[in-house]
């Protein structure tokens, strides 16, 4: 890690999500930021140009400075972004709407604009006021949203004017939602309860399957703040909650969680493994960190040819089966998001500017 | 930024106008001020209404500080500016100046890279179309440039402390005059061709004002006529030219310089440039021939731009405290030659600063339209480096004080200006308790955009263990959700504030909802309270009975009627809600296999005459014998004083069978 280059880039836009342009075979040059609690909010398209100030010394060189290579004006606070596929950007917003972008790379100027834009899915029954739409995750062609209204709403990236499926799935505002098959989906609510959906039936037909999150305090509230699965073995999700702690379920066997990390001293703001290498895992947090937790080769070894055996799910050993680095400390204010391609992590969040960090490991 | 364009304002409505424009303001938080009409009234006027009372509208105004900082652009220099503030702060005692200086630079680039951007910006068609925003580009440009430019002095003369400062302000004049360097480019790349051109001598003369001796010798390399004697002269009387370095002894130096001086001295008045005059005019500009300077002030656009320059000529070993002298002086020259120019307040700043007067260059760097971004930042860091310390003391300037109300300030205004929030509290946080206190009363301020934004506030307030903003936010959002039907939020919001109050209230919300209707409002939400019932003995009610209601609902009788005696027992029921747990009760007293044993139905019996009966009682005293408009109400019955003797009949029914097959039971 000491050979990590970071570099700061102010870009005067509070950053709620940062991702990668998904690219096949080569590093990814380009990436896209949605700001937050702006006047006028956007989405942004950046590409990384060669530093054209690069001077001789090597010590603190900065060798590629982002560009803003097209934006697309919102309604309202960008709350998630996702790609759907190479250049189908899904957008939600907290209007609660969902936006799909379409992204071409081209050799000078790259583009981006909105090609469609879902009727309003979130909305306070009693109001009528629009409830921001809180998260997304897509799986294949399907996109989930969830809003502060407690919904769960399930569209067709090809036709998100029409709604496949609109599941009440909670009283409470959800935060966070995760696919972890085709048709079933996790939400989490901010009391802490992940709620097992299912796409393909309605709300009263749902299983009543819910777990909560560990928490060391079970007298205060303790919410789900994001969620992931791990990419090969999707029955391990990752809860990342408000106190900063980390629990880990295996799906398989809901009755109690397989392990409990305490981690971040603060929520995390955005969990995620790597999307190539499964034995990095990231965590950004409200108090300025993104940590790298990466499964201790060594020991690991033997378990993971075992199949299904992730160290993730080993209990208290978890702590001697993986290692803790900080990727980025002492940035003192939120870090919204991140995104990792190949060796190249990309973050953003309340200080206004995206680091770029090069050589993950 | 001059004082005569202070921004002014006007009401100029008829109720204005009727009483001469007169006005009357307060101050609102987020420097704002509320103006209105105003008429003047003594102790002595009449106290009549007014002839013209209730004519014209009373118009309130909000007026409000224009900022820079509405411009994105500008954005990054307050969040960029923050992070080095930050930096500067966790500076421990044994910092080294050198740290100081990078800090420095730090925010001058912060300031350079922003007019960058702004140059940049301002090119841009859109802004170009838009006059309204491009004047405000231009005016932030102006604005900044003096921020860098008077940093960069403030640096070398404070920061720095160096012994030498002719080097570096040679820098600093040839950074804020670059016309001269972009021409002097042109010539260079015009090579031989460039002797003929117009300015071409000209351009070396400011080059030379400007201390570029070496530029200088390589354009003059380059003209047709540098094999000439003159020319050769010239290039040698350059090339030597002694340039003091720090470690030099000093006096070595003065007979070196003095030398040099002398020499080139008599190489003009021999005639050796006679046959170049030009030539020979750049040479007395090197040697600090003062008639040669004062024509070279004539062409000047800047007062302080050749300063550097003449002193290299002049004084090259000008050490900071004879500045002031040398400074002083050019300025009465400057003005004598140019009476018709007035110095504008930047020069002004930089007359004081090579003046050493500190204390005015603060009081005018406050003046400049910049929200006083700069004169924080730059007290701040004064008072780090601890450079200017006795200077302060001997002017009777509390320094700490100054810094302290300056940050409080600025911190206090980005917090209240919308989305600037998360910047302002890190200057809050080093204002001791002042800054507390103005977080706690700023930080649930904030409009509450999602809820997202709304646990970032409380991230922060819980932070800096400020409970109780914490707690009003909660509220605030309880309330509201409260408002919205969307009872399960509001009860979490009302667990999140702790207040036991609040929690009571949505608990008895939702549990007089459900005897009055019978359907429970939230269920998700109190299947999950878990351990966080305990807050209120409502909750604790609330969830215990929901338990009772799933068994039941579930068909599981026997634990049902279990947690239904224990409820009884437990001394939480609330009022109200007797009734409706006591009817709970029927069902289970009337069921075929008893489900409840003798000794609890005694107790329910017990209840029902000691709890429910006296509440009866006090009902109908208040409202009659037939009244309908019974406090108590569940939807199962109509009125509950009608079905008091069914459940007396009812428990009596179950304690016989339960007496019965209690006492028929084996006994072992």
């Amino acid at each position: 890690m000491s050979m990590a280059n970071v570099s700061t880039h102010y870009i005067s836009e509070k950053v709620a999500r940062v991702r990668w342009l998904p690219e096949q075979l080569q590093q990814s040059e380009r990436f896209v930021t949605g700001s937050w609690d702006m006047d006028r909010n956007f989405v942004r398209l950046w590409r990384l140009q060669s530093n054209q100030y690069a001077t001789a010394t090597e010590s603190d060189n900065v060798d590629n400075v982002p560009r803003c290579m097209d934006k697309v004006a919102m309604e309202d606070d960008v709350t998630a972004m996702e790609f759907v596929d190479k250049d189908t950007l899904a957008v939600s917003c907290a209007d609660g709407h969902l936006s799909v972008f379409n992204v071409q790379r081209a050799v000078e100027e790259d583009q981006m604009q909105r090609t469609a834009r879902s009727e309003r899915l979130h909305c306070f029954q009693r109001s009528q006021e629009s409830a921001p739409c809180t998260d997304l995750s897509v799986y294949g062609t399907d996109i989930a949203t969830a809003g502060e209204d407690g919904c769960v709403n399930i569209v067709s990236v090809g036709n998100v004017r029409q709604v496949k499926r609109t599941i009440e799935a909670d009283s409470m505002a959800l935060f966070s939602i995760c696919y972890i098959s085709q048709h079933e989906l996790v939400a989490a609510n901010r009391m802490g309860v992940i709620r097992m959906l299912d796409g393909r039936v309605a709300t009263e037909a749902q299983p009543k399957l819910t777990f909560m999150v560990a928490s060391q305090d079970d007298k205060s509230s303790n919410f789900v703040s994001s969620l992931s699965t791990h990419p090969m073995q999707q029955h391990i999700l990752l809860c990342g909650s408000e106190e900063g702690s980390i629990t880990v379920w295996d799906l398989r066997n809901l009755n109690y969680p397989a392990s409990y990390l305490s981690a971040h001293k603060s929520p995390i703001n955005e969990i995620g493994f790597h999307r190539k290498d499964p034995s990095k895992l990231f965590t950004a947090a409200e108090g300025g960190e993104v940590w790298m937790w990466s499964e201790n080769k060594v020991l690991g070894c033997d378990s993971s040819k075992k199949d299904g055996n992730s160290p993730w799910l080993s209990g208290d050993r978890v702590r001697s089966l993986v290692d803790v680095e900080g990727v980025l400390t002492n940035i003192r204010k939120a870090v919204n998001s991140f995104d990792v391609h190949g060796s190249r992590l990309v973050c953003g969040g309340d200080t206004e500017a995206v680091y770029l960090v090069d050589n993950i490991a | 930024m001059n004082d005569s364009n202070v921004p002014a304002f006007e009401l100029g409505d008829s109720l204005a106008t009727r009483c001469g424009n007169t006005l009357t303001g307060v101050f609102l938080p987020g420097s704002r001020i509320a103006l209105s009409a105003y008429r003047h009234v003594t102790h002595k006027s009449r106290d009549t209404p007014t002839e013209t009372a209730g004519q014209d509208p009373v118009l309130i105004y909000l007026a409000q500080e224009t900022t820079l900082f509405d411009e994105p652009v500008l954005r990054s220099v307050l969040a960029e500016a923050n992070a080095t503030f930050a930096t500067l702060q966790q500076l421990g005692p044994r910092t080294t100046r050198a740290e100081y200086v990078n800090i420095s630079r730090a925010y001058r680039s912060i300031v350079r890279s922003c007019l960058e951007k702004l140059e940049q910006a301002k090119k841009s068609p859109d802004v170009q179309t838009d006059e309204p925003r491009l004047r405000r580009f231009s005016d932030a440009i102006v604005v900044f440039y003096a921020a860098e430019c008077l940093w960069h002095l403030f640096e070398i003369l404070y920061i720095q402390n160096n012994q030498l400062v002719v080097p570096q302000l040679l820098d600093w004049a040839r950074f804020h005059s670059p016309q001269t360097e972009d021409r002097a480019t042109d010539l260079l790349l015009m090579a031989e061709e460039a002797s003929e051109s117009d300015d071409y001598w000209s351009i070396l003369k400011s080059l030379i004002m400007l201390g570029e001796i070496d530029v200088t010798r390589a354009i003059l390399s380059q003209n047709r006529k540098t094999g000439q004697p003159a020319f050769k002269a010239a290039e040698l009387i350059l090339k030597s030219m002694p340039v003091y370095q720090e470690g030099y002894a000093l006096q070595k130096f003065h007979s070196q310089w003095e030398y040099w001086h002398v020499d080139t001295e008599r190489k003009i008045q021999s005639g050796v440039f006679a046959t170049e005059p030009e030539l020979e005019l750049v040479i007395q500009l090197v040697v600090g021939n003062s008639e040669q300077w004062d024509a070279g002030i004539k062409e000047s656009q800047d007062c302080y731009e050749y300063l550097p320059g003449y002193l290299l000529s002049t004084k090259p070993t000008c050490k900071p405290f004879e500045l002031r002298i040398a400074a002083a002086n050019w300025l009465n020259r400057w003005h004598l030659l140019r009476p018709e120019r007035e110095l504008c307040s930047m020069n002004r700043m930089v007359a004081q600063l090579m003046d050493h007067d500190i204390k005015l260059f603060i009081y005018e760097a406050q003046k400049l339209n910049d929200t006083h971004w700069f004169s924080t930042h730059l007290i701040d860091l004064i008072h780090h480096c601890g450079q200017l310390k006795s200077y302060f003391d001997q002017n009777n300037i509390d320094l700490p004080a100054l810094r302290h109300s300056m940050i409080y300030e600025y911190g206090s205004y980005l917090m209240t200006s919308h989305n600037l929030w998360q910047l302002g509290i890190d200057y809050l946080d080093c204002c001791k308790q002042e800054g507390q206190a103005a977080i706690e009363l700023l930080l649930p301020r904030i409009s509450l955009r999602s809820e997202r934004q709304a646990t970032k506030l409380i991230n922060l307030a819980r932070q800096r263990g400020l409970t109780s903003v914490e707690q009003e936010i909660c509220k605030v959002l309880s309330k509201q959700s409260y408002d919205k039907e969307r009872y399960g939020n509001a009860l979490e919001w009302a667990i999140r504030s702790k207040d036991v109050l609040l929690v009571t209230a949505d608990a008895d919300f939702i549990l007089k909802h459900y005897s009055r209707t019978g359907n429970m409002l939230c269920p998700d939400t109190i299947a999950n309270v878990g351990g966080r019932m305990f807050i209120s003995p409502r909750l604790v009610f609330l969830s215990k009975y929901y338990e009772f209601y799933e068994f039941y609902r579930t068909r599981d009788f026997l634990s049902a009627s279990e947690l239904l005696v224990n409820l009884l027992e437990s001394r939480i029921t609330p009022d109200y809600f007797w009734p409706s747990l006591l009817i709970d009760s029927m069902p289970l007293l009337e069921s075929k296999d008893p489900k409840i044993f003798a000794k609890e139905t005694v107790a329910i019996l017990h209840h029902i005459e000691t709890e429910l009966v006296p509440i009866i009682e006090r009902d109908v005293s208040k409202y009659g014998n037939h009244h309908t408009e019974t406090v108590f109400k569940d939807y199962r019955v109509e009125n509950v004083d009608e079905i008091l003797n069914l459940m007396r009949l009812a428990c009596a029914r179950n304690l016989a069978r339960a007496l019965i097959i209690e006492n028929a039971m084996p006994v072992a």
